[in-house]
């Protein structure tokens, strides 16, 4: 009986503040302090955090649907009349270029305006999870400015004036073709080729060839091939028993992104999603992994930070919370592991999905 | 989003700290606006040049204006004599130190500096690699300096020896420098190649695909200069046994190519006319061009995998038509051939048999001890060795009982087993935390010695009772197996992989906690199953059972379902075949 009690104290100072969280994420998308002035372009990846954050938490309903979807479609690059932008269409990061606004096209020609992968791939996110049917989303368009970005490597620029290209817009890539159910927008063979070349000696997987093992771009390896459908084809039994070694390895009480450095909360999803697609999350030990996740947690306002004793930041909040959910946190919904949306907006994908082969008549065009 | 720590402040800084903001946003603004309204212009000059280098000062993030610095450098490269182009990059170089300083994590200016490096007229590569050095020794873990060192040293041509001397130098003044001993994984195999694996003799040459991973193979470093590494790692782990760099490391020097892809049995059976394939690894049998030859003649099939869920399976069946192999008198040659692989295997089935097989054994396969090179015993021996004398002074280091287990199953899985069993043990206690890992680990060791066991008994039956067993694998290598004893162990289920064991004739899986028979689905041989005390719970958990239609015998004593309002007529009309039913 001892036991008991003393197991109900500890539990009461690491107990999980759902209320505060809530707030925490609609402060984010009310207004945020000085420091992620940086951020800004790529202001709608922080929505996506708060978005499918309070969405984890059931709570979508205390913020205004449309007002959001509407912002969201005004960050669309649509084609101007004679389509001469096509390869850079696809969704910007905020209006930091100074587009004028508008919800609908023709788009408007600017030397620098494009999407940006990550972009594209959170803005399609948040408009699934706020319930919207992607109607005003140009599918070809967009498919069209993904095709551009993918280099003869396999991998993936973020924008089509180019940048740094690995695996991270890989990922990228391969969750805005699963959602639009459409691969014509990137070759697949080529992608898992780079994906291939960027395993490392100790079986986790670099930005890219050559490159340090890390839990995210791990996670962005797995996921993609899972979103593909070719985990199997692409990797050996053998070799994925060594990367479920090497993701099993770096849970010291919450997980680690490498070896030898200090555990951070958004491990908790990375690497615990990747072991989960991998089918041994269950191996884990869930309670020294959600000490940690809670350790980090700001009991004053809300949110998660990476490390205890520091500030919380939307990024930390929503991976915290998804960390939580993957080892079964009662109030909290069900997370995608491949896709990174709840259950419940995964749902609604494969519900409009449905509807789009229905009335086409195709199935998807998977290569 | 970097981590932060807090800090308190008092409302007077508080104040100060806003008013100072609200500066740095107007200059801001007015910046970016200046900017913009000069790229619209067309206009690429040093004062363009000025205004976004105030701007990616405060904020490096902003890619976009990178972009438009890159297009004013690459402008002023063709209105300026190379003496001023080579000036302004070097300009840009300061420039991009004081932004690195900053953050030295941010891709853009990393990114950035990669593409001056390779503009400017006259690189200064000793500069760059001075760079590193300095950014490595406030944090040896940066991956995006490492990355750029590595594009320096490339574009310069630094010797490879030269960088291994560099890693030399950093592990030996620490140790546990988990970044250096990943670029020295990828150096030692620039210099030290090991000559290429000779072309087996009987077989055609073979292209491999999926590609190999570059990484994964340290088949790919000469044998004298791996003996130099295993003593290199040794010292390392000999130091601080705790730490993981030299572990991982030690386990990719031992490490070994994957074996090759082939088929490794063909099952015939007269009765179902049905032939089962088991494939090295899991396929789609639509997609890899597999061809079914019965004496002689190419035959048309639907080849379909065990269990409906599965598109991949290592295990292919397909049906004969009619009549085609039923009579005994017949003898008959089958050829599958895997046509993508170039490979094939065949099967004779002789009059007077009702089954034949064709089967590489899996000592033959060296199917579990390859995770290591066999060939190297004595090497495997003296690290074993090795091992062994650090866990005597570290008994509860968990990376050394790991890599003894290893080393064990490399040189004799089935002579080390009751080690083996016994390290698992100590692991489970000293490791707690991931403890369900290892008793599936130990699990799966054990099953494998099993098979091993099975096959040099030369008989097909699987007894694997009372061992902790929390969870089944290998199964495709069960396919020939009629007897299999699972009883008294721990497992939950009976997954749809199950499936694979196309000739099984009789199950015995008491006392274990099995509440899923999914894997019982369309066994043809399937007579006798016995599940005494398990957590069979509903009628709907036994309907796998209908889909065998030998099933005679069933034992369900000890589960929940017996207990169910009139269960006897139930399964009486679930499983009709079924004539021996115990509750």
């Amino acid at each position: 009986m001892a036991e008991e009690e003393s197991q109900f104290e500890e539990f009461d100072q690491i107990d999980f503040l759902k209320d505060r969280h809530v707030r925490f994420f609609q402060r984010t998308l009310q207004v945020l302090p000085e420091r992620y002035a940086s951020l800004e372009t790529t202001r709608l990846t922080i929505i996506f955090f708060a978005l499918s954050g309070l969405d984890v938490l059931d709570s979508l309903d205390v913020i205004d649907r449309n007002t959001m979807i509407e912002w969201i479609y005004s960050l669309q690059v649509l084609p101007t009349e004679d389509q001469v932008n096509l390869s850079r269409c696809g969704f910007r990061g905020s209006s930091h270029i100074g587009i004028p606004y508008s919800t609908k096209g023709p788009g408007v020609l600017h030397p620098y305006d494009s999407g940006h992968v990550a972009m594209t791939y959170t803005g399609l996110c948040s408009l699934l999870i706020l319930g919207d049917d992607l109607s005003r989303v140009n599918k070809q368009a967009c498919l069209a400015g993904l095709r551009a970005l993918q280099l003869e490597d396999g991998s993936f620029y973020a924008v089509p004036e180019g940048s740094e290209n690995d695996i991270r817009f890989i990922y990228c890539a391969a969750s805005i073709c699963y959602m639009l159910d459409d691969w014509s927008g990137m070759d697949i063979q080529k992608a898992i080729e780079y994906i291939r070349g960027s395993l490392s000696y100790d079986n986790g997987f670099g930005q890219g060839a050559g490159r340090e093992s890390h839990g995210g771009w791990t996670y962005c390896a797995i996921a993609s091939l899972c979103l593909m459908g070719r985990l199997e084809e692409a990797l050996s039994q053998r070799e994925l028993d060594r990367i479920r070694r090497w993701c099993i390895m770096r849970q010291q009480s919450g997980f680690q992104g490498r070896p030898n450095k200090p555990v951070d909360t958004c491990y908790s999803f990375w690497v615990g999603a990747t072991l989960e697609l991998l089918d041994v999350f269950q191996y884990t030990n869930f309670d020294k992994n959600r000490s940690f996740i809670l350790s980090t947690q700001d009991r004053l306002v809300g949110g998660f930070a990476k490390w205890p004793d520091s500030h919380p930041d939307p990024l930390h909040a929503y991976l915290g919370l998804c960390g939580l959910s993957l080892i079964g946190e009662p109030s909290l919904r069900k997370v995608h592991p491949a896709l990174n949306i709840t259950q419940r907006a995964f749902q609604h994908v494969q519900q409009l999905q449905q509807t789009w082969r229905g009335s086409t008549g195709s199935c998807s065009r998977q290569h | 989003m970097h981590g932060r720590v807090k800090v308190k402040s008092t409302a007077q800084q508080e104040e100060e700290k806003r008013k100072e903001r609200e500066k740095k946003l107007k200059i801001y603004v007015a910046a970016r606006d200046a900017c913009f309204s000069k790229r619209k212009e067309g206009i690429w000059d040093d004062e363009a040049l000025q205004v976004t280098q105030q701007l990616l000062s405060s904020n490096p993030d902003f890619a976009t204006l990178w972009n438009y610095r890159r297009e004013i450098l690459m402008h002023l490269e063709t209105v300026r004599d190379e003496e001023e182009v080579q000036k302004i990059y070097q300009a840009e170089l300061s420039f991009l130190e004081s932004c690195l300083k900053v953050n030295p994590k941010s891709y853009g200016s990393w990114h950035h500096r990669g593409w001056v490096s390779t503009r400017l007229p006259r690189p200064d590569w000793a500069r760059e690699l001075g760079l590193c050095d300095r950014c490595l020794s406030l944090d040896d873990r940066n991956f995006h300096c490492w990355d750029y060192r590595r594009m320096v040293v490339k574009m310069s041509g630094v010797p490879v020896d030269q960088e291994l001397a560099f890693t030399d130098r950093l592990i030996g003044s620490n140790f546990s420098n988990y970044s250096s001993w990943h670029y020295r994984s990828t150096l030692l195999p620039l210099l030290h190649p090991e000559s290429p694996e000779p072309h087996s003799p009987c077989r055609e040459p073979r292209r491999a695909s999926p590609p190999p991973s570059p990484q994964t193979h340290s088949h790919r470093v000469c044998e004298e200069q791996l003996l130099k590494e295993y003593e290199l790692v040794q010292n390392a782990f000999f130091t601080d046994p705790n730490d993981q760099s030299a572990w991982f490391y030690y386990r990719w020097l031992l490490g070994r190519a994957e074996r090759e892809e082939m088929i490794s049995c063909v099952y015939v059976s007269r009765d179902e006319e049905r032939v089962a394939v088991a494939f090295s690894r899991p396929v789609n049998a639509q997609s890899v061009g597999l061809l079914l030859v019965l004496d002689g003649q190419p035959q048309r099939v639907e080849w379909r995998s065990v269990h409906p869920r599965f598109k991949h399976s290592p295990v292919w069946i397909c049906d004969l038509p009619p009549g085609t192999i039923s009579d005994v008198t017949n003898e008959h040659n089958l050829t599958v051939h895997w046509t993508e692989k170039h490979t094939h295997r065949d099967c004779a089935l002789y009059t007077g048999r009702s089954e034949s097989w064709c089967r590489d054994s899996a000592t033959d396969q060296e199917l579990f001890r390859s995770e290591l090179s066999v060939e190297k015993t004595s090497v495997l021996q003296s690290e074993l060795q090795s091992c062994n004398q650090l866990q005597e002074l570290e008994p509860l280091n968990k990376w050394c009982l790991l890599t003894i287990i290893l080393l064990m199953r490399a040189l004799d899985p089935l002579g080390y087993e009751k080690e083996t069993l016994a390290h698992f043990q100590t692991l489970k206690e000293v490791d707690s935390m991931r403890s369900a890992y290892y008793s599936d680990l130990c699990s799966k060791f054990m099953i494998e010695n099993t098979i091993l066991k099975m096959e040099y008994a030369e008989v097909r039956v699987f007894s694997i009772s009372d061992k902790n067993l929390t969870t089944l694998c290998h199964l495709d290598q069960l396919l020939l197996v009629t007897h299999i004893n699972l009883s008294s162990n721990q497992l939950q289920r009976l997954p749809p992989q199950f499936a694979m064991l196309q000739c099984l004739e009789v199950l015995e899986a008491d006392n274990n906690s099995i509440d899923n028979l999914e894997g019982l689905f369309h066994l043809p041989k399937l007579e006798e199953v016995l599940l005494k005390n398990n957590q069979i719970s509903t009628l709907a958990d036994l309907q796998p059972l209908a889909s065998c239609p030998k099933l005679k015998r069933l034992d369900l004593r000890g589960n929940p379902v017996t207990q169910t309002a009139n269960i006897e007529s139930e399964l009486t009309e679930l499983l009709p075949s079924v004539t021996d039913l115990q509750l």
